[in-house]
């Protein structure tokens, strides 16, 4: 259109200039005409396009009244509002009307809005009584002087409701996940209070909508019936924005929006999470090397053996030196038996212990021998009873067989009387039966000693091979029991020293403990004179008696270290010590009769059967057991 | 032994499904041996949650409807229902103030004339090709959920009027029949969007006012 008006105007324009220009010339009254005409019908032209050209020219278009909304909050009443126009004239209060009709089963036409609200500008309130659910309506909005309606609107009251917004959103954290990133809540609301919810005449639905905050996209749950929802995985360092609106179930339009709830929750608990872990650490590398050192310092001695192996120390040969610690005596006697230096080490610390020094002779050794093999004969038993037969000494052959016999009877007395001390370790009931009376078998043992002696201690071995033996001992094998030894010869030495000045002899013989009485011995020794073996300056004595000490002679225990029993000793004073008959160091108690006194021959009890000797020395001696005399007897024998 | 069994279990099976489809669960019928009677208030809930489901499909299927047929303003204003001869009550006030048999008349008065219309109505859709088949099972759910709907609206009439709530009803079987005679219009065979429509409204109705009646009878907090 404004183009068609804008080409007309210039065509006139030109017309007009035409027609001008045509004065000038002399046909100006046809030109005239036809300019005029022109002129004419482009001005009627333009004067219809008039009509329309207001509302094109006019930047304002014209805007008509009409009704914006009609909405209903609860169901029991409505409003409606509706805009005045663009008209100047209808924009004065009271211009326009709003006239209602219900289609219900009494029409009773259109009637007026029943309150236009004072308050607010350009709407029509109907009340509870105005209001009629399931029923449509029909409002228009008419100019109160023209009859003229400029705008209808048709609705039936269960359609147009939107609920007012919920009331009483609040949040509550539900959980906040373990890394602490992201946490939970569980949002509120209430109905609102226009709603009539409890009688059930409006069942709600609500809807949540959240986002973070300033974003510009709005999350929505879905629709809940009850009271409250809860929302997942919000994040710990963001700040959300909640709101809640609500419809009614099975209609479309929602109402209001409430208000916004603000939902933030601290990020504490990385900080806690760290710190754990740190000390955990610190504690881990801690205890690693406590555990380490405690490793170090318990197990050092093998570390410092791995690293800095130690110089091997010199080994005895055969000897293994943990035996040595924990041994038993017995093992370590017949250790240490094997090895020579031990018994010389031993016999150095008694000076009192003298040695008897054997040269074996041939003729020793002849006799030697054949005693040797009687000796260890044992086939003959019994004891011959002892006769004052004169013999020279008791190598005599019929004396023999008593050494046998009195290795059955001491084999018999060992039964009775268990020999063995508190002290000794060693069994000897066993050794002594079956351990050969020589200690040292592969030596030879001297004549003078064997005869009676089944036990003889050797205390040194020369080195041409010979055996010194050594008295003191009663029943042990001089390898065996150096305690016992050291313990003897300690008491020995003791009692030693008051008689070491009778001592003529270089040889103490007897341990007084013991009971072995020398004096048989002795007597041994000297009777047996020229096939002795024994040094001739060796002089035996006997050691006296103990007077102030018990005067019963034999106790059962003989072998008591602790000295209680007193051996009786008679000293045959009159006698020299050379006149002496050798006398055993060693010999074998068989029985003990009713005095306590041991008997080493008690078939010889009247005859004292090793030293015949010493009878015919002391002729009013009445019989003596071997080797042993009691006090009674001590007093027959002093001449 | 197994054959009853398996009736039992198909009985079971098919209660169940009435009840996954919304059903009302089959009430025990006045004086029945072994069989658990129900409360009213538990009768009111499966009613009304009966009532909701339906009144649901209704404004599920108006809308789905009124996609293809948009009424014009004019058309809005006069449309015309069926059953718009029956007195209801147009608000709250007046449905409180309305007595309780007659508040439960008007209910049955509304599912009776509801029956017949919508059966129709899936039929007439399942001869059309053009309309899909989920709208087709939702006519024909909510065609059935009509007569469920009656039938436990009049159990609720029932042991309202044993337990003397309320007197003598009017709706007896006279009364239904009655009815059903009054319904025979011809209004709601073309009109489907109409119709529609008008069971919207009427089955909004129908919710509402058993909310009410429950309220009323069962008084709770806030009732």
């Amino acid at each position: 259109m404004n183009n068609n008006h804008s080409t007309f105007r210039k065509i006139y324009l030109y017309v007009c200039v035409l027609q001008e220009q045509a004065k000038t010339m002399e046909r100006k009254d046809s030109l005239s005409l036809l300019c005029v005409l022109v002129c004419v019908w482009t001005q009627a032209t333009y004067t219809q396009g008039s009509t329309q050209v207001p509302e094109d020219f006019t930047p304002e278009p014209i805007v008509l009244p009409h009704f914006t909304s009609c909405r209903s909050r609860e169901q029991e009443t409505f409003r409606c509002w509706w805009s005045t126009g663009s008209l100047a004239n209808l924009s004065e209060p009271g211009a326009l009307a709003v006239f209602f009709h219900q289609n219900n089963l009494m029409p009773i036409g259109w009637q007026e809005c029943p309150d236009y609200t004072a308050t607010v500008e350009n709407e029509c309130y109907f009340n509870k009584s105005f209001t009629h659910i399931w029923t449509s309506y029909c409002v228009q909005l008419r100019a109160t002087s023209q009859n003229i309606t400029y705008d209808e609107y048709c609705f039936t009251v269960e359609n147009i409701v939107h609920p007012d917004p919920p009331v009483g959103l609040n949040w509550t954290l539900l959980n906040v996940s373990r890394s602490g990133i992201n946490f939970d809540i569980l949002v509120r609301w209430a109905p609102p209070p226009s709603a009539d919810v409890q009688t059930g005449w409006m069942s709600l639905k609500y809807e949540v909508h959240y986002r973070v905050r300033n974003a510009s996209h709005w999350d929505k749950l879905e629709l809940e019936s009850g009271s409250q929802q809860s929302i997942y995985g919000l994040q710990t360092d963001k700040e959300y924005e909640v709101r809640i609106r609500c419809k009614m179930s099975a209609f479309d339009n929602f109402g209001d929006f409430s208000e916004s709830v603000f939902v933030q929750v601290a990020p504490i608990p990385t900080k806690v999470s760290v710190f754990p872990m740190a000390l955990l650490l610190v504690f881990g590398v801690v205890g690693m090397l406590f555990l380490l050192v405690l490793i170090i310092f318990s197990q050092q001695q093998r570390l410092m053996v791995i690293l800095l192996p130690p110089v091997p120390a010199p080994k005895i040969k055969g000897i293994d030196p943990e035996l040595l610690k924990k041994g038993k005596m017995d093992q370590l006697n017949s250790l240490l038996s094997s090895q020579h230096m031990y018994n010389h080490d031993t016999y150095r610390e008694d000076p009192w212990v003298e040695f008897i020094q054997l040269d074996l002779d041939d003729a020793c050794e002849k006799n030697e021998n054949s005693d040797t093999q009687r000796l260890l004969g044992l086939t003959r038993p019994g004891l011959k009873g002892d006769d004052d037969s004169g013999r020279a000494s008791c190598y005599d052959p019929d004396f023999l067989p008593d050494t046998e016999g009195l290795l059955a009877a001491h084999s018999e007395m060992e039964e009775r009387h268990p020999l063995v001390s508190e002290s000794s370790p060693s069994t000897p009931s066993p050794e002594l039966a079956e351990t050969p009376f020589f200690p040292v078998q592969s030596q030879p043992v001297s004549q003078s000693w064997i005869n009676m002696d089944f036990y003889a201690q050797v205390s040194d071995v020369t080195p041409a091979g010979a055996v010194v033996l050594s008295p003191g001992q009663q029943n042990d094998t001089p390898s065996k029991n150096p305690v016992d030894k050291t313990k003897k010869e300690e008491e020995e030495a003791g009692k030693e020293e008051e008689h070491e000045k009778k001592m003529k002899l270089q040889l103490l013989v007897v341990d007084p403990d013991r009971g072995y009485s020398h004096e048989v011995i002795a007597r041994q020794v000297e009777s047996s004179g020229a096939p002795f073996c024994s040094a001739p300056e060796i002089a035996y004595h006997t050691l006296p008696p103990e007077p102030a000490e018990e005067p019963h002679g034999w106790h059962g225990e003989y072998l008591a270290p602790d000295g209680e029993a007193q051996m009786a000793y008679f000293l045959p004073e009159a006698p020299p010590a050379s006149m002496l008959p050798p006398v055993s160091d060693y010999t074998v108690v068989q029985e003990v009769d009713d005095q306590r006194s041991l008997l080493l021959n008690p078939s010889a009890r009247q005859s004292p059967a090793c030293p015949p000797n010493p009878i015919k020395h002391l002729p009013s001696m009445p019989a003596v057991p071997v080797g042993y005399l009691t006090p009674e007897l001590l007093e027959n024998l002093s001449p | 032994m197994l054959e009853m069994s398996k009736t039992v279990s198909w009985l079971t099976l098919l209660c169940v499904s009435v009840t996954v489809r919304g059903a009302p669960a089959p009430i025990c019928p006045h004086g029945h041996p072994g069989c658990q009677a129900i409360s009213l208030a538990d009768l009111f809930d499966r009613v009304i949650q009966h009532s909701s489901r339906m009144h649901g499909l209704s404004s599920d299927l108006h809308s789905e409807f009124e996609q293809y047929f948009i009424p014009n303003k004019i058309q809005i204003g006069t449309r015309r229902c069926h059953t718009s001869n029956i007195v209801t009550p147009n608000g709250k006030e007046n449905a409180t103030k309305l007595a309780e048999e007659e508040l439960t008349e008007v209910i049955l008065k509304l599912l009776m004339a509801w029956g017949e219309p919508l059966a129709q109505f899936h039929e007439s859709m399942t001869q059309h090709a053009d309309y899909n088949i989920y709208s087709s099972n939702k006519a024909l759910e909510m065609s059935d959920m009509v007569y469920e709907l009656r039938n436990g609206v009049q159990k609720v009439a029932e042991k309202m009027q044993l337990l003397g709530i309320i007197s003598n009803l009017l709706n007896g079987q006279d009364f239904l029949e009655g009815l059903d005679a009054v319904d025979s219009s011809e209004i709601f065979s073309v009109d489907y969007p109409n119709l529609l429509h008008c069971f919207r409204r009427d089955s909004d109705k129908i919710q509402s006012y058993l909310k009410i009646l429950k309220c009323r009878i069962l008084p709770e907090n806030g009732c």
